[in-house]
């Protein structure tokens, strides 16, 4: 009784999935009072479950962070661009890391994509030849504070070959003696480069601080023509 | 890395809204269906370069998506038994949801999740995401039999806890 449930049951199955039509001898059992409610038994239970599950709807997708890796004078650089813009820049070594820190703290899906970061990239390798002296790049702002923002754009605007005090970017954002909170909204600038942080500078020709590393600093000034060779 | 085909954000951008659609359905859990979608990408990459460019991506990724999500729930099996919450979210109208269907939702998504976790890719994969019983196979491991069966049991495994009385 048992197996031969099991094969009707298969049948049924087979033939509801439109995996293989009913045999003569399905078609003779499910006219029987027991084939009939059995039929009517996975008609309702596929439907059902069709008509709850068919209805999901895929989720939005995570924003999408595209990256690439890149070697230049300074070491490795990374950087990944969403649809709105460049998102980070980053020297750190360890490209697992740098995934982790754009999935777990932006909430990013992170996808390599040679193709999608070839612009900044471009534009980053004509820097470091020294053929770029400003980029023309859209920037994602959309994990930046508007003090933070307010800071990275006065930086944005200290032209290649210059220097400016910690002081002075917060006189040019209208925060006189801000000079702290503009170096920690500096040290942490998403797009190091791109925005040059590295040209702000402590007072009294002091080079401050860098969170790529003081010699990154002295080498991009070196690369603008900012600080002399042996500086 | 050259291509004469798609690159893996092609492939992302194309696949990853029905993958997601997938996991929501397999893992009944929308932030772990993200996650997975994730990992799904990240492992992708490592293995993308070996990918032949006439072999079904579709299908590859789908491969990859459901061995994270059965690890996913082996990990998840380990820890504290979690309730479906796919349910509400998943359906068109949920503010008109009487309190009958509302009952059914919960008995379906209960049984489901009962369901054992291969057995539940396959009938989702054979169901809603069309592919064929010897792809599921590639993606479980076994046989096109084996990947039947798995659909034909979770099918009787249903039809046991919501078909009604049995003979």
């Amino acid at each position: 009784m048992t197996r031969e449930l099991t094969r009707h049951d298969d049948q049924i199955i087979a033939m509801l999935l439109g995996d293989a039509p009913a045999s003569p001898a399905l078609e003779t059992w499910l006219r029987s009072a027991a084939g009939r409610r059995e039929l009517a038994a996975y008609r309702r239970t596929l439907g059902t479950f069709t008509r709850i599950y068919g209805a999901i709807r895929a989720p939005r997708p995570r924003p999408t962070a595209y990256y690439c890796a890149i070697s230049s004078p300074i070491g490795r650089v990374l950087v990944a661009a969403t649809e709105a813009g460049l998102v980070r820049v980053s020297f750190r070594s360890s490209e697992a890391s740098f995934v982790t820190e754009l999935r777990e703290r932006h909430a990013f899906d992170v996808i390599p994509s040679p193709a999608k970061t070839a612009g900044i990239v471009h534009q980053l390798r004509a820097y470091f030849d020294g053929e770029r002296r400003r980029f023309d790049i859209q920037i994602d702002f959309r994990h930046v504070s508007a003090f933070q923002r307010r800071v990275l754009l006065a930086a944005a605007r200290v032209p290649v070959g210059q220097v400016v005090s910690y002081g002075e970017i917060a006189r040019r954002i209208g925060r006189p003696g801000g000079s702290r909170a503009v170096g920690q909204a500096l040290g942490h600038n998403p797009v190091p480069i791109v925005i040059p942080c590295h040209r702000v500078i402590a007072a009294g020709g002091m080079l401050g601080g860098y969170t790529g590393g003081l010699e990154i600093k002295k080498k991009l000034l070196r690369i603008e023509g900012a600080l002399a060779e042996t500086g | 890395m050259v291509r004469s085909g798609l690159s893996l954000a092609d492939l992302a951008e194309r696949h990853r809204p029905e993958l997601l659609a997938y996991l929501v359905r397999f893992l009944g859990d929308e932030h772990d269906a993200q996650d997975v979608c994730q990992e799904t990408f990240l492992r992708a990459q490592r293995a993308f370069a070996r990918l032949r460019p006439d072999s079904n991506s579709r299908a590859w990724l789908y491969r990859i998506a459901t061995h994270n999500a059965l690890s996913t729930l082996r990990r998840r099996s380990r820890m504290v038994a979690r309730r479906v919450d796919v349910e509400l979210d998943g359906l068109p109208a949920r503010g008109a949801t009487s309190g009958e269907q509302r009952l059914q939702l919960v008995a379906v998504t209960t049984a489901v999740s009962g369901l054992p976790p291969r057995q539940r890719a396959a009938l989702m994969l054979r169901q809603f995401h069309g592919l064929a019983y010897a792809e599921i196979a590639a993606m479980l491991g076994g046989n096109e039999a084996a990947a039947r069966a798995n659909v034909y049991q979770a099918i009787k495994k249903l039809r046991a806890l919501l078909g009604g009385p049995n003979p």
